[in-house]
């Protein structure tokens, strides 16, 4: 019971907070410079016909009318017609989602055991040159822009070795494996960026579980290495892992404008930049409601995942 | 000279206007080629004259038949409809299916098409269009003037909104043109207007002639034009497919290829990257700054055509510390043009005389003096304007492809001569504001730096930047002198008299100096050498509808 109270009211937070940001958004776009039609049409475009088309596209009325046209709208399960692209926003949604998502996951499918192992790996060589080598690696990693590593990636497999392909999107009817295969070079570089940071995090709560008394005890009654890291360890140090990994997803899905354009991959990203460059407020606001309920849902998928994998602070596990 | 030249009688059909530029060239004041492509506008039948006109279709002679051609080009950023479509990539994706009455070729010369040919009275007040007679839309109908008047009153219409009114309004509106008969089509013009054609041309890229029932719709099924290929899918966000039309009227010139297939790009490099790793054959549009690895590269072929597209330096007129006229002379003279032209954009542009003519235009008078760096005179101009040592302001920058880099050039030279400039650099959301004066830098700034884009005949530029009342005068310029050479101008429809005028505005131009043209750009695409056939138009846009593979 109280764990569905618990879920409920993460829910009934989760609704607030987008609500928040739908306000939020449509405030930034109000102070955004220029207006829409001479966007579309272009500052030289004729006086009369970038009224026109703001007029056309509702426009000229009072910006209060225009929001709560919106929300209504959205209550309804309508997210409203893009001003730019002149159709529906959720189509258009749909698609950048599914690529964004596609990208993710194969940017995690990489990135999640490479870290996760050497993470476990470095800190049980603690303090070893093995150790310092992966944290030291890792950590440079991290701080490489991903435009710079996505150059750098492209050059040498793309253009040099030609190992994979420079575009991120594959011709159109291919299979799975072939799209998995076009998604690979632009993951490196969020491989590159998200392995230190899992690594560290990994490696760090694997030392704390290594020193406790239960692991102690474990090793002392003569269970093997594999069982003890397997049952013990990788049990208890995972759960702070799992949460950064979450943590990550937004950023995944909605904040790789530099990559996506770099790979010429149409995500969420790009469009959530395009949005902004237009001041076209039903994609922008659409967009940044679904990378933050992304990230609402990830980070409660996370928080639920932590409570299973650690039964101490299970929800309502006390009571 | 051709027999036609010589022959009277052959003149009598003539209007005025065509006479006049036959009397120009026999009498020497036009070279032939001007003359020519002169000719091509004013709608006289160049091998009916016994001279040979534009050079026929660009077509190397090993072009193969079929292939899929994988260009890339930046994304749409609104709908596919000619009546508001205004950037590149979403000209590009009417263009394969449509034509026009006219093409306007690289060098500026008109080339017959939908229309066979074309003639005006002796004011150039009406024009009078003649069509083919065996031209179809993709849908099957049969095109007939019906369609061409719909076309054009649409576009013209004040109160629809069309991006073409920026060209047309005040020339022609919603009623202007009426069918004559089935292939006869005649515009009455509001004011006189010598070069007419132009805007009825290929350089109105909105004027493609579509059928009279046309409704837009263009992403659910694009729309039946007169075109060689027809759209088979489009989206907006990934790109689109067109296929050879096999009905297409010009038996003689069908397409070559099988497929177009269009990918959109966010950016410019990502698209040049793709043509290095052989995902493109073409890129649609290239600047230099970023396309170095591939321009001297010998894989590749450049297209280019020369044309008017500057960064145009304005200086408030009326007020501020460039409001003394000799303070502007003395700015413009120490603008480094060598160094824009062959450094900045590696030799792709002609130098600028700060003013719209543009040396590709066949009316700018090549005799008028090049101004070039002289620190001397610009100091002693400063000093008699009462600032010998010089001072400080502000210079509003387009950030935007080289501007910025422009703007960084132009600062060192006027540091040379006491003038120091700081740079304001603003992305074009904030530079153009809302496009009226009062809430907008590219308008109110003392100075700025505006790009504006390839017109083939000046006269938007002078009405629009540098007449009193002028939508885009961002130098405040009020010159009565100004204005009525410019009206006397639009309003000339004999050629020799306009190349006068011409002269005496770009000198006025270089006495007012209320904006500086350092250079104009070329416009350049590249692809990879098995590629031929590929026309470039300097508004911008490819044709590819003979554009193959090399066998």
């Amino acid at each position: 019971m109280s764990m569905w109270r618990y879920l409920l009211g993460r829910l009934g937070l989760a609704v607030v907070t987008l609500w928040l940001l739908s306000v939020l958004v449509f405030l930034a776009s109000q102070v955004l410079p220029g207006d829409v039609g001479s966007k579309i049409l272009g500052p030289t475009a004729d006086k009369g016909a970038i009224a026109a088309l703001n007029t056309e596209l509702g426009l000229d009325r009072p910006a209060l009318e225009r929001y709560a046209d919106f929300a209504s709208e959205l209550l309804r399960g309508d997210l409203g017609e893009s001003y730019t692209q002149r159709r529906e926003v959720g189509p258009i949604l749909l698609e950048a989602s599914l690529k964004s998502l596609k990208l993710a996951l194969v940017a995690f499918l990489i990135v999640v055991p490479l870290a996760v192992g050497a993470g476990v790996y470095a800190a049980m060589k603690q303090g070893k040159p093995v150790d310092s080598v992966i944290t030291t690696v890792g950590l440079a990693a991290m701080v490489v822009p991903e435009f710079v590593s996505g150059i750098l990636a492209i050059l040498v497999l793309g253009l040099w070795l030609k190992v994979f392909p420079i575009t991120a999107t594959a011709p159109p009817g291919s299979g799975a494996i072939r799209q998995v295969y076009h998604l690979i070079l632009p993951s490196l570089p969020l491989v590159l960026v998200m392995f230190g940071y899992i690594e560290r995090v990994t490696r760090a709560s694997t030392i704390e579980v290594l020193r406790s008394d239960y692991v102690r005890t474990a090793t002392l009654k003569g269970l093997e290495r594999s069982v003890v890291i397997r049952r013990h360890v990788l049990r208890n140090a995972l759960p702070s892992s799992v949460t950064v990994v979450a943590t990550q997803v937004g950023y995944l899905f909605g904040g790789l404008v530099v990559i996506e354009i770099l790979f010429n991959y149409k995500g969420v990203g790009l469009l959530l930049f395009n949005a902004t460059r237009d001041k076209d407020f039903p994609l922008l606001a659409n967009c940044v409601m679904a990378v933050g309920t992304v990230y609402l849902i990830f980070t409660l998928l996370g928080d639920l995942i932590y409570s299973l994998l650690n039964p101490r602070i299970r929800v309502g596990g006390g009571q | 000279m051709s027999k036609f030249l010589q022959n009277d009688r052959s003149r009598l059909n003539l209007s005025a206007p065509a006479n006049a530029l036959i009397d120009s060239f026999q009498q020497g004041k036009l070279d032939r080629r001007t003359f020519l492509r002169m000719a091509t506008v004013l709608g006289l039948s160049l091998p009916a004259m016994g001279l040979s006109g534009t050079r026929a279709n660009a077509q190397d002679a090993s072009a193969a038949k079929g292939g899929i051609l994988r260009v890339g080009v930046s994304a749409p950023t609104g709908p596919v409809d000619p009546m508001v479509a205004a950037n590149q990539g979403s000209i590009a994706m009417y263009q394969p299916i449509g034509e026009y009455l006219a093409r306007a070729d690289p060098d500026l010369s008109l080339r017959p098409s939908l229309a066979k040919s074309w003639t005006s009275n002796d004011e150039g007040t009406v024009w009078t269009f003649t069509l083919r007679d065996d031209v179809t839309f993709q849908d099957g109908q049969k095109m007939t003037s019906a369609d061409v008047v719909a076309t054009f009153n649409r576009l013209a219409d004040p109160d629809g909104g069309a991006i073409a009114l920026s060209a047309f309004r005040g020339i022609i509106g919603k009623n202007s043109a009426s069918a004559k008969d089935d292939v006869t089509v005649e515009f009455q013009l509001e004011r006189p207007v010598g070069n007419f054609p132009y805007l009825a041309s290929s350089d109105t890229y909105s004027a493609i002639i579509l059928p009279a029932s046309f409704a837009g719709d263009y992403e659910k099924s694009g729309f039946p034009g007169t075109g060689p290929m027809r759209m088979e899918s489009y989206s907006q966000t990934n790109g689109a497919t067109f296929v050879r039309h096999e009905g297409y009227w010009d038996k003689e010139n069908p397409a070559f290829l099988d497929q177009i297939v269009f990918t959109f790009f966010a950016d410019e490099k990502p698209a040049l990257l793709a043509l290095q790793g052989g995902d493109l054959d073409v890129v649609y549009q290239i600047s230099v700054q970023n396309g170095r690895a591939v321009l001297t590269n010998p894989e590749y072929s450049l297209i280019t055509t020369r044309s008017a597209a500057a960064r145009v330096l304005h200086l408030r007129t009326d007020t501020g510390p460039w409001a003394d006229k000799r303070v502007r002379q003395a700015f413009a003279l120490t603008v480094d043009r060598a160094a824009v032209v062959d450094g900045l954009m590696q030799g792709r542009a002609d130098i600028g005389n700060d003013s719209p003519f543009a040396p590709v235009f066949p009316v700018t008078d090549p005799a008028v003096a090049q101004r070039s760096v002289d620190l001397d005179k610009a100091k002693a101009l400063l000093g008699e304007a009462g600032l010998p040592q010089g001072f400080k302001t502000t210079l509003n920058v387009l950030n935007q492809l080289e501007i910025p880099d422009y703007a960084v050039i132009i600062k060192a030279g006027a540091a040379k001569a006491g003038i120091d400039l700081e740079i304001v650099l603003q992305d074009p959301g904030s530079y153009y504001g809302d496009g009226q004066f009062g809430s907008s830098p590219w308008l109110d700034s003392t100075a700025g730096i505006t790009d504006y884009g390839h017109r083939s005949i000046p006269n938007v530029y002078l009405t629009a930047q540098f007449q009193s009342q002028g939508v885009w005068n961002s130098s405040h310029i009020k010159n009565e002198q100004m204005d009525s050479l410019i009206g006397d101008f639009l309003a000339t429809v004999d050629v020799d008299a306009q190349r006068k005028l011409a002269t005496s505005l770009q000198e006025l131009f270089l006495e007012e100096t209320p904006a500086i043209y350092a250079g104009f750009l070329e416009f350049v695409s590249v692809s990879t050498n098995r590629v031929t056939g590929i026309v470039p138009n300097a508004s911008g846009q490819l044709f590819l509808g003979r554009a193959a593979f090399k066998a």
